[in-house]
């Protein structure tokens, strides 16, 4: 497809036009940190962020979402979701929307998530700051980006602007786009390529190697009593982390006591509860009961057992979980080097 | 493995209401209903399969079916009151409704089974979804061979389908032994854990065995069937865990990289043994 170039100063009145007939979610100030949030105003986007808070799955999968309405009938849909942009999210994450796309899709296709999915236009941006917990460039490099429909990369002077889908194309029409030249493309090659080379930390096997030696340390105790020795159980490494996906389910009533909705929340296989079994008479199991086996589950999750469904691994190095642990276990990138290193 | 869940339904999580045809107390605790899809329909399902049911307003449960798909005009669940949910299920009676999403995940694979000795060792409430095999045996009685039911209770008191346990007692279709743990004034019969009676009886290493009960059961059922030498492929078990979605989304099943859900409940022994979160 083509590839365009918007002048810098146009950008604004771009997503200016975008605003007035559609919701935009794009990164955001919050204090000295960035999120994902619904524009008010164009001057609020901060493309130039380096990494956000929580993921922007929240704009497809949100904290909580309602599955159903019920009433003293029984149960009804809820409705479809309205179309939305969302602007300005990294290579990385938008590899993460794909594998939820992929296990949303797997096996019984999930309309709550794909609705809104597809009401999803993706405009994709370059990486202009990068932060220090950083490891895109290293952690399943060979897994390409799909689920974009456009492709926004800062260059001097403006941005050039990939066109993936229909989607991405139709968005044109609101700005003062050109068709790009040679040279524009690529300085905007080039700048990506900067952003991987930039990448400040680093995994050193591949995907496979990993995925053998992690999976065959399973029943090494030491190594995760170790790693897990500090572990709070807060589950942050879940709540932060863009491929995390599980969920609870509960039902919520509406004030008139009758009617009400059936929502899910996000969970986290960290927290201590999240395998526990009643067995009746106030007795309990639970199938990971130390948090050294659940801080084990989610390193197996992102680095072994999904790997043969995704083509690669469950993670993709945003350092969210490094940033947000707060006794800094959860790198990815420490605790796959420490079980390399044997 | 694939998943045999049959939803077709645009919304994964749609429920379907089906009327209580019929309750019965059957312990303190548990409380049989028998169903029917209130929309007329046939519910098809597998022996071993479960469902999700729920009352609105107050969530779902992960159930197995208790009854045989031999039985056609209607099917059977067992709910033991422990939270907020199985109370308010236990809450409904004969003419009331209940919802259900299912059948889910992959139940007994009776291919595995045709033409062979079967047995089948329940432990307390595992006899409820095991009771859908065992209805189905003894329904097509002539596509096994022996066939085995040993069942142990905690106590007498606990022992579940007290009717069922007398007409097997009585059936020559079926070798039925039965346990508790700790007897009460008016039990004559065998005293101690399940595993006592494998030990009174002539197991031949080519016969299927099929557990399901607590988790602490299988590990020393497990030494006494590996000490007859029973091949592991040839061992089926029935898994319970915390499940939300039954669709093999809400990860809170998960066995390592196995889904209770979807890749389950059943299980061959050798699918799981050396998954170190299998069986607690």
């Amino acid at each position: 497809m083509k590839t365009y170039f918007l002048p810098q100063h146009e950008l604004p009145s771009f997503v200016s036009t975008l605003l007035q007939t559609t919701r935009v979610i794009g990164p955001v100030a919050k204090k000295h940190k960035f999120v994902f949030a619904r524009l008010a105003s164009a001057d609020e986007l901060r493309l130039d962020y380096d990494v956000t808070i929580l993921p922007p799955k929240k704009a497809i999968f949100p904290q909580t979402q309602p599955l159903l309405k019920f009433s003293p009938e029984g149960y009804e849909d809820v409705g479809t979701p309205q179309p939305q942009i969302l602007f300005g999210v990294h290579f990385y994450d938008v590899k993460a929307l794909d594998m939820l796309d992929e296990f949303f899709t797997d096996g019984h296709a999930d309309r709550r998530y794909l609705d809104n999915r597809e009401a999803t236009t993706i405009v994709a941006s370059s990486i202009q700051h990068i932060n220090e917990r950083a490891f895109f460039a290293s952690v399943g490099a060979d897994v390409k980006p799909r689920g974009h429909d456009a492709f926004l990369t800062a260059i001097e002077g403006g941005y050039v602007y990939e066109i993936l889908t229909d989607k991405g194309e139709a968005l044109i029409k609101h700005g003062s786009f050109r068709a790009a030249t040679g040279d524009e493309v690529s300085s905007a090659y080039a700048a990506n390529a900067e952003a991987l080379d930039k990448c400040p930390q680093h995994i050193y096997h591949s995907t496979r190697e990993i995925g053998r030696r992690v999976r065959a340390a399973f029943g090494r105790d030491e190594v995760w009593d170790e790693l897990a020795e500090k572990c709070f159980s807060c589950g942050t490494c879940n709540t932060t982390c863009p491929t995390c996906y599980c969920f609870d389910v509960q039902d919520k009533w509406n004030l008139d006591q009758a009617s009400g909705v059936r929502e899910r929340t996000w969970d986290g296989c960290l927290l201590d509860d999240f395998a526990r079994v009643s067995l009746g008479e106030g007795a309990t199991d639970n199938f990971r009961e130390k948090a050294a086996q659940r801080f084990r589950h989610r390193v197996m999750r992102k680095t072994s057992y999904l790997n043969e469904k995704l083509g690669g691994p469950a993670c993709v190095g945003c350092g969210r979980c490094a940033i947000g642990c707060v006794p800094d276990i959860a790198d990815p990138v420490r605790i796959i080097n420490r079980i390399m290193e044997g | 493995m694939g998943c045999n869940c049959a939803t077709t339904e645009r919304n994964i999580y749609m429920p379907r209401e089906c009327l209580i045809t019929k309750t019965r107390q059957l312990t303190r605790t548990e409380k049989q209903f028998t169903l029917q899809l209130k929309d007329g329909s046939h519910f098809t399902y597998q022996p071993g399969q479960i469902l999700e049911v729920s009352v609105p307003g107050y969530g779902e449960i992960p159930i197995g079916v208790a009854s045989s798909p031999t039985r056609t005009d209607s099917f059977d669940i067992v709910v033991r009151t422990v939270g907020r949910v199985s109370t308010a299920v236990n809450a409904r009676n004969e003419g009331e409704t209940l919802w259900i999403r299912g059948p889910l995940g992959n139940g007994f694979d009776l291919n595995k089974l045709r033409h062979q000795r079967v047995l089948i060792i329940a432990g307390g409430l595992g006899l409820c979804p095991t009771r859908s095999l065992i209805q189905y045996i003894l329904d097509k009685r002539q596509e096994f061979r022996d066939f085995k039911l040993f069942f142990g209770s905690r106590s007498p008191a606990e022992q579940l389908f007290t009717d069922d346990l007398a007409a097997w007692r009585r059936s020559p279709a079926v070798d039925y032994q039965e346990t508790v743990d700790r007897a009460d004034a008016n039990w004559a019969g065998n005293v101690g854990v399940i595993t006592t009676l494998i030990d009174r009886n002539e197991i031949p290493r080519d016969t299927r065995v099929i557990i399901c009960g607590p988790p602490i059961m299988y590990r020393f059922v497990m030494l006494r069937l590996d000490a007859i030498g029973i091949p592991h492929e040839n061992i089926f078990v029935d898994l319970e865990r915390r499940m939300k979605c039954g669709v093999g989304k809400c990860g809170h099943c998960q066995i390592n990289n196995l889904y209770v859900c979807c890749d389950g409940p059943v299980f061959s022994y050798d699918q799981v043994e050396n998954l170190e979160e299998a069986f607690s």
